[in-house]
C-alpha cells in the first residue's frame, strides 16, 4: 500500500506520516523538510497555491498510482483536496481522525458540529486528517528529499500579514490552562497567571476568548474550529463547554473544570470540578500549591 | 456584481437528543440555515448594496428548504432556486447538483462558506472551483472588488493573505467576515410573499460508504464535581501530583 501525503503545514505533516508510517509505504508533498518520521520521499514545494499544487498532486499520482492521498484539513489541504477529488472523480472523506484498515477501511470523524462520531466503512481514496490529533514521532531513518517543481500559479498575493503566533503551540503542551467568556476582561488573565505558572503550563481559550475578544491570540484557540489539544491536564476555568469546544479537548487525560454555574455542561464533560467563582477558587489553589 | 450565494440547510444540532446506547435521534429534528451560509448572505448582499447587482441564492436541500430560502429573502437575497432531492452529505454529489445549476445562471460571483456546520467537509468549494473552472479565493474575512478584479483577505493558520483574482470567481467566507443581520418584521412578511423556484434532480447517491455508528462520543469522565471548600483541596492534591 502507497499513500501520498499533503501538508502546508510541518507539524501537521509530521504527525500524519507518524500515524501511516509502517501502515503504508509514504510520499509527502510538504514546504517543509519533513525527513525524519519514516517517509520515503518529501517533495518540498516553495510558492504553492490551490491551482499548481493540485496539479502537482495530480501529476504525482498518475505517475505513481498511489493508494490512498491524504490531505491535512488545513485551509489549503481542504482547498486541494475538493480540486483533485473533483479532477479524479473520487470521493473525499472530510476531516478524520481515525483511520483503520483490516480488510476494509474503517474511519471515524465528528459530525453535527462534533456532537457525534460518524464510524464510517468507506471505499473512499482521498481523506483528509483534522490537525493535531495524532502524535509526531522522529525516527531514525531519513527520507529522500526532493525539490518539487512547481507550475507558475495564476494567483498573485497582494500583501501578506504574518499572524502574532505566540510561540509556544498548545497541542503540544502537557499541562493547559483555558479560560473563557467567565473571565469578564482581557486584564483579568493577570489573575490567572500566576496558577498558569504555578503549574509550569501553558494558557490557551475558548473561541470568544481568542476570535471574537482577541484576549489570547488566535493560535490558542481550543475547540472544534481551534486547536485539537492532548495534554496530561486540562483546566478550563470559566468556560461552558459548549459541544464545539469539547470537540477540542476529548484527548486531554484529565480535565479539570472551574465554574460558577453548576449546570454548566463541562461538568458533564470533565474529571473533577469545583463549582464556584474562579476570582476566589483560582487564588486558592495557587495558594495550596505554594505550599 | 451579480452574484450566486450558495445556502445549506442543516438539522438545528443544538436539539439532538440521544438515545438509549447514545445514538443521535435525528428524525424530526427542526431545520436551520447553515451558520456560515448565513455569512455568505450576508457578504453577498453587502456586496449587492456596494456594488449593484443581483443576488441568487441555491440551496440542494428538501422541499422543508423553503423556511431557509425566505430567511435568505428577508436578507436582501434577490431569486432563489431549492432543488430537491438532498439526502446525505455527499459533498461530490452536492457539487455536481450546484454546479450544474450555477452554469445556468449569469454571474460574476459564487459566495459559500468555508465549512458547514454538521459535515464541516470543507470541500465544496474546490469541488465547484474545479467544476466550473473558475479561481478559487477561501476562507475571507474581507471581499473587496477593483477594476474587475476581486481582493480578498484570506484567513489562514499563520498569516492573513490578500489575494487578487479576476473575476469570475468563487469565494468561502469564514464566519469572522461579518454579522448577519437579523432582518425586521416588514422583510420577513414580504420575503414570505415572493417565488421560490422548486426543481427536481434525479442525482442517485451511491453506496459506497456505510454508516457503522452514528454516537455521541463515549464520555469516560470522572465527574467528581465538588460545590463546597473541600473541592479546592482535593484538587490541589491532584495538581500537585501532575504538577
Ligand atoms: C461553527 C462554530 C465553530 C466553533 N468553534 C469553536 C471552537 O473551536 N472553540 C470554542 O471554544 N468555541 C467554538 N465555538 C463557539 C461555541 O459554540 C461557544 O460559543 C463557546 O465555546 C463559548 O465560549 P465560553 O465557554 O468561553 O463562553 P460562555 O459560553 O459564555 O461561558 C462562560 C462561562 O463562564 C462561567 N462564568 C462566568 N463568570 C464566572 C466566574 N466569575 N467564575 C466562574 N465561572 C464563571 C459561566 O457560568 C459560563 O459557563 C464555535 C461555534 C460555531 C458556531
Ligand atoms: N446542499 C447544499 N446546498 C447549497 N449550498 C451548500 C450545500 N452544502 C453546502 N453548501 C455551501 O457550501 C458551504 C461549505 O460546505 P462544505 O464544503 O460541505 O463544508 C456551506 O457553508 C454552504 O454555503
Amino acid at each position: 500500500m502507497r499513500c501520498l501525503v499533503f501538508s502546508d503545514n510541518g507539524d501537521n505533516a509530521g504527525e500524519i506520516i507518524s500515524y501511516f508510517y509502517k501502515k503504508m509505504d509514504i510520499d509527502v508533498i510538504c514546504n517543509d523538510s519533513v525527513i525524519d518520521y519514516g517517509a520515503d520521499n518529501v517533495y518540498k514545494y516553495s510558492n504553492g497555491f490551490s491551482d499548481n499544487l493540485s496539479e502537482y498532486l495530480l501529476e504525482m499520482h498518475n505517475k505513481n498510482k498511489y493508494d490512498y492521498i491524504i490531505l491535512s484539513s488545513t485551509n489549503l489541504g481542504r482547498q486541494i483536496a475538493g480540486i483533485i477529488s473533483d479532477k479524479l472523480n473520487e470521493k473525499c472523506m472530510p476531516e478524520i481522525f481515525s483511520f483503520e484498515k483490516n480488510g476494509k477501511i474503517v474511519t471515524k470523524r465528528f459530525f453535527y458540529g462534533g456532537k457525534t462520531v460518524l464510524e464510517e466503512e468507506t471505499g473512499f481514496k482521498i481523506f483528509t486528517i483534522s490537525p493535531g490529533i495524532f502524535e509526531a514521532k522522529k525516527i531514525d531513518k531519513k527520507s529522500n528529499l526532493t525539490e518539487a517543481k512547481l507550475n507558475s500559479s495564476k494567483y498573485k498575493i497582494l500583501n501578506e500579514k504574518q499572524k502574532n503566533a505566540s510561540g509556544n503551540d498548545i497541542t503540544r503542551a502537557k499541562i493547559i490552562v483555558s479560560i473563557g467568556r467567565g473571565l469578564g476582561s482581557k486584564e483579568n488573565i493577570e489573575k490567572i497567571m500566576p496558577l498558569v505558572d504555578a503549574l509550569h503550563g501553558e494558557i490557551a481559550g475558548s473561541r470568544p476568548v481568542c476570535l471574537d475578544y482577541k484576549w489570547l491570540p488566535e493560535d490558542k484557540q481550543v475547540g472544534l474550529s481551534g486547536k485539537k489539544v492532548k495534554p496530561d491536564l486540562y483546566i478550563a476555568v470559566g468556560i461552558s463547554g459548549q459541544i464545539q469546544h469539547l470537540a477540542g479537548i476529548r484527548n486531554a487525560k484529565t480535565i479539570i473544570a472551574i465554574n460558577k454555574d453548576k449546570n454548566a455542561p463541562i461538568f458533564e464533560e470533565c474529571d473533577y470540578g469545583i463549582v464556584g467563582d474562579l476570582f476566589s477558587v483560582v487564588p486558592e489553589l495557587v495558594e495550596k500549591l505554594k505550599k | 456584481m451579480d452574484i450566486i450565494v450558495l445556502i445549506k440547510q442543516t438539522v438545528d444540532m443544538d436539539q439532538i437528543k440521544l438515545n438509549d446506547s447514545n445514538e443521535a435521534i435525528t428524525e424530526n429534528l427542526p431545520l436551520k440555515t447553515d451558520i456560515l451560509s448565513k455569512n455568505a448572505i450576508e457578504a453577498a448582499v453587502q456586496l449587492k448594496e456596494k456594488y449593484g447587482g443581483n443576488v441568487t441564492g441555491i440551496i440542494f436541500g428538501t422541499e422543508k428548504a423553503t423556511s431557509s430560502m425566505k430567511e435568505a429573502y428577508a436578507m436582501g437575497v434577490d431569486d432563489g432556486y431549492i432543488i430537491k432531492g438532498y439526502e446525505k452529505s455527499d459533498p461530490l454529489i452536492t457539487s455536481k447538483v450546484l454546479s450544474d445549476k450555477i452554469k445556468t445562471i449569469k454571474n460574476d460571483l459564487i459566495i459559500l462558506g468555508n465549512q458547514s456546520s454538521d459535515s464541516y467537509s470543507g470541500l465544496l468549494q474546490g469541488l465547484l472551483a474545479s467544476k466550473l473552472n473558475v479561481s478559487l479565493l477561501s476562507n475571507a474575512i474581507k471581499i473587496e472588488i477593483n477594476n474587475g478584479n476581486v481582493d480578498v483577505t484570506t484567513e489562514s493558520e499563520n498569516e492573513d493573505i490578500i489575494m487578487e483574482s479576476p473575476l469570475p470567481a468563487i469565494i468561502s467566507v469564514a464566519q469572522e467576515i461579518n454579522e448577519p443581520r437579523l432582518p425586521n418584521v416588514m422583510k420577513i412578511m414580504a420575503a414570505g410573499r415572493k417565488n421560490i423556484n422548486i426543481e427536481d434532480t434525479d442525482i442517485k447517491y451511491g453506496d459506497d460508504d456505510k454508516i457503522l455508528s452514528n454516537k455521541a462520543p463515549e464520555n469516560k469522565r470522572k465527574k467528581i464535581v465538588y460545590e463546597d471548600s473541600k473541592g479546592i483541596d482535593e484538587i490541589a492534591k491532584i495538581l500537585r501530583v501532575v504538577k
